[in-house]
Parts: structure tokens; sequence; C-alpha cells
């Protein structure tokens, strides 16, 4: 039943194309332009399946094993992988999705992202991460640490969460004065022409995240949204033809090329954009970074800021925070300080009078 | 009042939008810049920051496949 990753796959493929969902964007935001319009509906994620897993749990349809703590791999993994993410332009999800809409530079983060990660997971450095990885502390959860059930910090961090989202909801923002024109009527113009809003970005993407626990347990595998280990999955298969690799979590990173590429291309959006070469080196720079990161931390954007942390793990929370702390370090190394500085990497934008 | 174009095509997020911001600053009130662009995130931050930062989208409309093109009028 590993065919069940695929369809999820191309739902979330297409609901964060839609959607324009990134997580890289919604962590550098909050430090380049103070903006939580993308940060709060990913913490609503978080949320929605925290509740749902717990609730899936108590009743025993999955049984979660959240990841042992291992502080220094986590740190540094995590701060390696928020560097990679801001270099390549997107996280692991990110640039997937980037790559099903006709990013070539996307396509080079993801080779040498899928590349990294199964030469730290199965390759010549897999010693080196095991060990890394091995240096654990006692507890691997919060409530296990304060001896409490599962559901205390569900209910305080989605009491959290409530309030943000309401705070953030009633912001009077400024609303753009102009959309684009529709180019789709009835049930088109909602899947297939609109942008989705951050809200029903994050709403579904909590829901998928549920989903996953549910089909992937189906399918042998426990396990939630997961894109690092497939990924380097992925590569030690197509050098080694080992196909016991391929599982249901190598269908679902798959299938999120393929709901991206409906997507964007049922919605007009899809076209092969080949970047500059400096932009190229930099997202293989960023993939090389992005699996040597998530393989170090045990999970991207996905698997530990969204998924270990639906599990109140520290693995998730410390690494979320990391990768974090990564994307507004390089935000600033690569984005404020060649723009402050007059001797700039890329050229000033040139204005041309309009004929 | 003076109309200026800026052509991000081939550029990734964020530097669209930061492109837009700094060729703003040179800009007067009441000046439109066009801005070409083919990054699809773009869509949502370009007229977001456009309505913050108190200018008017007067124009906003694809270009084709992937490409998309929007004029900003400098506010106040």
């Amino acid at each position: 039943m590993i065919l069940t990753g695929l369809l999820l796959g191309a739902v979330l493929g297409y609901v964060l194309q839609r959607s324009r969902f990134c997580v890289t964007g919604a962590f550098r935001d909050l430090y380049l332009t103070r903006s939580t319009r993308y940060f709060t509906p990913f913490l609503l994620a978080i949320a929605i399946q925290a509740v749902g897993v717990a609730a899936l749990a108590g009743v025993g349809v999955i049984a979660p094993e959240p990841a042992s703590f291992a502080p220094l791999a986590v740190i540094g993994g995590g701060l390696i992988f928020g560097v990679g993410i801001i270099m390549a332009g997107g996280c692991a999800t990110g640039t997937y999705y980037r790559a099903g809409e006709g990013l070539i530079g996307s396509w080079v983060a993801l080779i040498f992202y899928a590349l990294f990660a199964a030469v730290m997971k199965y390759g010549p450095l897999g010693g080196f991460t095991e060990a890394a990885r091995a240096r654990t502390v006692a507890d691997a959860t919060l409530h296990e640490t304060l001896g409490v059930s599962v559901w205390v910090p569900v209910i305080a961090f989605s009491a959290i969460v409530a309030v943000l989202v309401v705070r953030e909801r009633r912001r009077a923002t400024a609303r753009p004065s102009l959309r684009l024109p529709a180019r789709r009527t009835g049930l088109g113009h909602y899947l297939a022409d609109i942008p989705w809003s951050p809200w029903v970005g994050g709403v579904l993407l909590g829901l998928i995240a549920i989903a996953a626990w549910v089909l992937s347990t189906a399918a042998g595998r426990n396990g939630g949204l997961g894109i690092t280990t497939p990924s380097a999955k992925i590569a030690t298969f197509l050098t080694t033809g080992d196909v016991t690799l391929v599982d249901w979590s190598v269908m679902l990173v798959l299938g999120i090329l393929v709901g991206s590429f409906l997507a964007a291309k049922l919605s007009g959006e899809f076209r092969w954009r080949v970047p500059d070469a400096q932009t190229m080196l930099r997202s293989a720079g960023g993939g090389v970074a992005m699996g040597v990161g998530a393989a170090l931390a045990g999970g991207c954007t996905i698997g530990n800021s969204l998924v270990e942390t639906s599990l109140f793990s520290y693995q998730g929370w410390v690494s979320l925070v990391a990768i974090m702390l990564g994307t507004w370090g390089a935000a600033w190394f690569f984005l404020q300080r060649p723009q402050r500085a007059a001797e700039a990497s890329r050229p000033a934008p040139v204005l041309t009078p309009a004929s | 009042m003076a109309a200026y174009t800026l052509q991000t095509n081939g550029s990734v997020c964020p530097f669209p939008l930061i492109d837009a911001k700094s060729a703003m600053e040179q800009l007067t009130t009441g000046d439109d810049l066009i801005i070409d662009f083919d990054c699809t995130q773009a869509t949502d931050s370009l007229p977001q920051w456009a309505s913050e930062a108190g200018h008017e989208v007067v124009a906003f409309d694809r270009t084709g496949e992937a490409g998309w093109t929007i004029t900003v009028r400098k506010g106040a």
C-alpha cells in the first residue's frame, strides 16, 4: 500500500504550490520583515497535527515513537540546515515543489540535498552521523521530563496558537487593491486559478500530516511526513538498485513533485526557469548544507519542525529554533549584508524609462 | 509622473521583493514602478508589500506561463 504515499504526496505538493507555503520564508521573514504571515499558519499546522496524533495514538490507531535527543547533533545540524535553505531559496519540501514548478535551481539544490543526505546516512559519513546522533540525553520529550500526559503540552500549545491566530486575524493589514484577473470560473477558479491563503495552506498541511501517520502506518512504516530520509533512500536506490529502500516515504516525496507540477501546470504557473550561474552555485551549496544538516539533526523543517514538534520531542523544538536561527544568520549574510554594502555581489537593479 | 521598469525575471524569491524595495527608494511619490517577475511566491509578496507600505497597485497581470507584471504607484 505504498502507493497511498504517492497520492498523499501529490495532495501535499498541490496544496503547497497553490498556497505558496514556504517554511523558509516563514522563518526568514520573522527576522527580515517581522512578518508572521506564514509563521502563525505554520504553528497552526503543528497544533492541528498534535491534536490529531495524540487522539489517534490514544485510541491505538498509530504508535508514534519520538526521536531520542542528541543535543549537539540537533543544534549543529539545525543551524547548518537553516543556512542551507536560505542559500537554496527553500526548505526540503519547498525545493521539491519548486522543482515541480520548473525551477532548474531547485532541481540542482534537490540533487545535492538527496546526494549528501545519502552520504551522511548510508554513505561514507554514515558512521559519523550515527556517532553524533548517539550522544543522547535522558529524556526524549517534554511531557516525559514533566511526568505528565502528552495532552498537557498538546492543550497548552494549542491554546497559545489559538491566541496567536486570533491576534493575527484581527490585525488590520492592508489588503492589496488589485488581484490577478480570473482565468477560470466555477470550481476551477478555486482549484487552479486564485492563490490559496496561508491559512488554507496551514490547515491543510496539518490535516495532511495527520493522514500521513495513518497511511504510513498502514503501509508498514511507523512515522509521519518525512522528506530527508526518503530523499537519501532515492539517491541510494538509484546507485545500488536496492529495491527494499523504496517505501511509503519515497512515494510521498515523488508525489510532491507530481502534485506541484499538476498545480502549476493547471494554473499556468509552470515553466522551465534557468537562474544565473551564481544562483545555481548557491543552490548547489545550499543543497549540500541541507543534506548534511538534516541528516545530523534527524530531520528537516517537516520531519523535525512540523512532525517531531507535534510529538513535543526535544529534537523537534530544539531543531526548530536552531533552523530558525540558521535562517536568520544566513538572511543577514546573504540578503541584508550585500544589500547594505555598496559593492553588492549582485548588480544593483537597473531602471529603464518605460516607453 | 514617470514610469520605470524593473526586470527581475530569472531571479528567485526573495530577490524580486528586495530589488523592488530598493528601486522604489529611488522614485518620488506618484511615480510608477513596473516590475516584471517570474518567481511564483512574488505573486503574494509583492502586492502584499505594496499595500502594507502604502503604495497603490495600479496594474497586475500575467505575461504568459509563469510570468507576471505588476505596476506599483509610489505612495506618499
